[in-house]
């Protein structure tokens, strides 16, 4: 089977939330010499790419199938990692005495997760871990009701340019001690430019305009997005 | 004038009227009413059924809420800790079932009504039906069966089981949250509640794929339906759409109230329901927050001229967010009021 076949089938069983088929098609494509590097990064993340298109065009990409699709996903990610010839490094890091492979699987950058302080939701915070673990973003996760100067510590400590917020319930949302501190704390600490924050959680989807509101730099609807927007916004700070 | 109860069942019923009720779901605003911390007001069921006529007298929409939180239900059902928050819903801060075997463990009251976590609301609806009874709909917040096991080990491992965990195990907690649902929506209605709203996430399409909808959510939905009868129950979903499944469960249950979702196409819903229920529309108001004076009423006229024509309809909130400034919960009102009547303040 050439990629793109293997691409579509992988990508249908996602969508069936077929996690045996999804696990079987990757093993099956690796014995075949498709190398795990290859799996991840022209299979995986373009088919779960191919989900966003799905939700985009039929909306039936339904709360529950995002939740498995991501499992699935990040289950065998982790899989195919475990068989990568080299370490996953974050790119422009070398990993010393490890030998080097022409295309060098590289983690894309680091995030630091939670949900806003008062908010004990975790589904959604899951989702986005195991999409974003999928898309080789690594992530550090916080827990839940996690005070803002915990996000802003652990950023710094852990050198996370990205703070990814999950809120699901309004006042959790746009409270004084969610993203609103957050932002305050990284103006304090001239850190504004290092650290990026990212929102994500229900009222959002009610209303994306609350965005702006709580001063964050982005948003997204779902976990597969939120791999795009964390990725652009890691472009964006600076060295 | 007519009663909030006359207009509910004019609108059910498709007689005539002086405007559609309007349903408008204030619940923590009933402590900042008060002058009261949440956690204190939710302690004493005299303050949120004083709270609910306050605001029910200063707004004047057509129904009050037994509901405190939706936690409550966890309460009954063994969970002892309560996050509080000053501005918003207070959440389930420890989980009953922490792992499958609690499963087995899992207590339902042999009596709801006789139960301590029950007092206050029982209180609450004594007050509420003393002061407004036949005249202002009574509302109460039912979980359905297979929704209730997220408020008892969190959405996350609900999830997990539902989809991937052992069979038995989800068939054992789904069958105990049925016998809990039966027995409290017995209570509720006992104790005088008119309108039992059954909430029900997993009986949408946004939240499980239509095979999993047929073949799992709707038996439970017809059990839980069976075991009550429909008089008074509300079909909703959370805020998730419902039209994908509405004609099912119309045929499949004969509940006779739909509440949608914000997003579901309000003419659409009417059109599949054909006379047959009554159509509750929605607005989406988390948007309230920040909308202007003539986006709230472009929002409600919108909602209504999709829904009024053929009667049979409500205009209704979601549980509307702590942070909505008061006047504009006034626009939205005012403008229901205005789009829902007619000149000659006859309508059908």
């Amino acid at each position: 089977m050439n990629l793109p076949q293997l691409i579509t089938v992988f990508s249908e069983a996602l969508f069936d939330t077929d996690r045996e088929r999804a696990l079987r098609l990757a093993r099956e494509a690796v014995n075949e010499g498709i190398t795990p590097e290859e799996v991840v990064f022209d299979v995986v993340i373009p088919a779960l790419e191919q989900q966003t298109t799905a939700l985009g065009e039929t909306l039936e990409l339904n709360l529950a199938q995002h939740f498995l699709t991501s499992q699935i996903a990040a289950a065998v990610t982790e899989e195919m990692v475990s068989r990568f010839q080299r370490a996953p490094a974050f790119i422009g890091q070398g990993v010393a005495g490890i030998p080097r492979f022409p295309r060098a699987p590289a983690l894309t950058g680091r995030v630091v997760i939670g949900s806003a302080q008062g908010d004990l939701h975790t589904l959604g915070k899951r989702i986005v871990l195991s999409c974003l673990r999928a898309q080789m973003i690594e992530c550090s996760d916080l827990g839940v009701n996690v005070p803002p100067e915990r996000f802003v510590t652990e950023a710094v400590s852990q050198q996370a340019p990205v703070i990814a917020i999950s809120a699901m319930m309004v006042h959790t949302a746009l409270g004084e001690n969610g993203c609103l501190k957050v932002r305050q704390l990284l103006k304090e600490q001239g850190l504004e430019g290092r650290i990026k924050i990212i929102v994500g959680g229900a009222p959002f989807r009610f209303d994306p305009q609350l965005c702006q509101r709580i001063q964050a730099d982005a948003w997204a609807e779902d976990g597969i997005k939120a791999g795009k927007v964390i990725t652009k916004l890691f472009q964006e700070v600076r060295p | 004038m007519m009663t909030g109860m006359q207009r509910l069942a004019a609108a059910i019923n498709g007689t005539e009227s002086d405007r559609i009720p309007v349903f408008c779901n204030l619940l923590d605003q009933g402590a900042g009413a008060l002058g009261m911390p949440l956690e204190e007001y939710y302690s004493r069921g005299e303050c949120v059924a004083e709270a609910q006529l306050r605001m029910r007298d200063k707004y004047g929409h057509d129904n009050v809420w037994s509901l405190f939180y939706v936690g409550k239900e966890a309460e009954l059902l063994g969970c002892r800790k309560i996050l509080f928050a000053s501005d918003g819903p207070p959440n389930v801060e420890e989980w009953v079932i922490k792992s499958l075997d609690d499963v087995q463990r899992l207590q339902v009251p042999s009596d709801v009504s006789s139960h301590p976590a029950f007092e206050e609301g029982l209180k609450c609806l004594r007050l509420l039906r003393q002061e407004v009874g036949g005249k202002y709909p009574i509302c109460a917040y039912l979980t359905a069966s297979m929704a209730l096991p997220a408020l008892l080990m969190g959405m996350e491992k609900w999830m997990e089981l539902l989809f991937l965990g052992p069979a038995g195990v989800r068939d054992e907690l789904l069958a105990r949250c049925h016998e809990f649902f039966v027995k409290e929506l017995l209570a509720y209605r006992n104790a005088g509640a008119d309108v039992l709203v059954y909430s029900n996430p997993f009986g949408s399409t946004d939240i499980v794929p239509r095979k999993f909808f047929l073949e799992h959510s709707l038996p439970w939905i017809e059990k839980d339906v069976r075991a009550v009868g429909t008089p008074g129950l509300v079909y909703y979903c959370g805020m998730s759409r419902m039209n994908p499944v509405l004609a099912t469960v119309l045929e499949r249950t004969g509940i006779g109230v739909y509440y949608l979702g914000p997003f579901d196409d309000v003419r659409e819903g009417k059109e599949i329901l054909a006379g047959r229920a009554l159509t509750c529309g929605v607005i989406n108001d988390i948007r309230l927050i920040d909308w202007s004076r003539e986006e709230i009423r472009r929002e409600v006229k919108r909602i209504i001229e999709a829904g009024r024509p053929g009667g049979r309809f409500l205009f209704g909130t979601g549980v509307m967010p702590c942070g909505i400034p008061e006047a504009n919960i006034r626009t939205m009102l005012e403008a229901a009021y205005e789009f829902g009547s007619d000149e000659n303040g006859r309508i059908r």
